[in-house]
């Protein structure tokens, strides 16, 4: 989940967040790179005492000025289209969950093997126990198996809303009448937050996703508790 | 053709135009060949309304769509068989009856 004055990502739980993150330091170098040259050439014009002028062109400072940029840029897109197409690639799913987004909760079908289906409404402020997060609570979690891949189908019963899990760098729009999909593997066992992101209405900011990942033994045993309950 | 002798002109006067022209043109290439892979192998495009109006319907499944593959074998890849053992769908508690359907074993 996110804490405060946090500046950025929240720790990686699947394998394609860890990409994004290091794709991110990657960028990120290469902008703290191009910022202090600038930063540092903008200083020495300042403070500098020599002048000339009668420069009209050079033509090796303008070779150097678009040869450098272009090898920069093609240095930050290769491994972001690497990237694009990893997040795309076919991954056989063991597990498949259908979110459906609601004004302004989500519920959450398990439909491969019996129906199961409940719904996950945020809990309210005044009955969080302590050490409970405020606004990520919710009173139904979405539980899935750790080293699995898991497949979710996204859409929507009114208007549009979004499910995001920002810790495995899952988001996807839930639009009425379309069905979209998205994969992710939990890597280790945890409570994942996300938040509604799309707007939806008075209480957009007050529908959160809990994704709990256990162990397969746990989640079996889960999913049939939860038969038996609904 | 008085556009090609006037960049060729610029080009003597201004040798450093010569990289710039290399990547700007390079780039428009590879957009305009990915445009037209696009159009042309794209399953999503129909070209021939009478003769292959939906070819989203014909995809196998060892056949590469996409431009990059990072990790996937392609000719690995089978058609969605029937789940007929544990190994696609792994549980340890439901299993495959005589019939193929998953059930929980008795006393679960």
């Amino acid at each position: 989940m996110a804490t405060p004055l946090q500046l950025g990502f929240q720790d990686a739980a699947s394998p394609v967040m860890e990409e994004l993150v290091h794709f991110h330091d990657h960028a990120l170098m290469v902008v703290y790179l191009i910022s202090s040259f600038v930063l540092y050439i903008i200083i020495t014009l300042v403070m500098m005492k020599l002048t000339n002028k009668h420069a009209h062109d050079s033509q090796e400072i303008e070779i150097v000025w678009t040869v450098l940029p272009a090898i920069i840029l093609i240095v930050v897109a290769l491994p972001s289209l690497r990237i694009l197409y990893l997040m795309d690639e076919i991954n056989n799913p063991h597990l498949t969950v259908k979110a459906i987004g609601h004004q302004w909760y989500w519920s959450y079908e398990y439909t491969d093997y019996k129906d199961l289906s409940f719904d996950s409404y945020m809990t309210p402020t005044q009955d969080l126990t302590p050490g409970q997060f405020r606004l990520l609570e919710v009173d139904h979690r979405m539980v899935v198996p750790t080293e699995s891949p898991i497949r979710v189908l996204i859409t929507a019963d009114d208007v549009i809303h979004s499910w995001t899990v920002p810790s495995m760098g899952v988001k996807m729009d839930a639009v009425p009448g379309r069905l979209n999909q998205t994969t992710f593997i939990p890597s280790r066992p945890g409570v994942y937050y996300g938040q509604c992101s799309e707007i939806c209405g008075a209480n957009h900011s007050f529908m959160p996703i809990v994704i709990e990942a256990v162990p397969l033994k746990h989640f079996e045993d889960w999913s049939t508790s939860m038969l038996e309950f609904t | 053709m008085a556009m090609v002798s006037l960049i060729r002109r610029q080009m003597k006067n201004h040798p450093a135009l010569i990289p710039l022209f290399i990547f700007i043109g390079g780039g428009a290439t590879m957009s305009a060949l990915y445009l037209a892979r696009l159009a042309l192998r794209n399953p999503d495009v129909s070209w021939d309304r009478k003769n292959n109006p939906e070819p989203w319907n014909k995809l196998g499944p060892t056949d590469q769509y996409k431009f990059f593959a990072v990790n996937t074998d392609y000719s690995k890849l089978k058609k969605n068989e029937p789940r007929t053992s544990t190994e696609t769908c792994p549980s340890l508690s439901w299993q495959l009856d005589v019939e193929g359907r998953w059930t929980l074993p008795s006393g679960m």
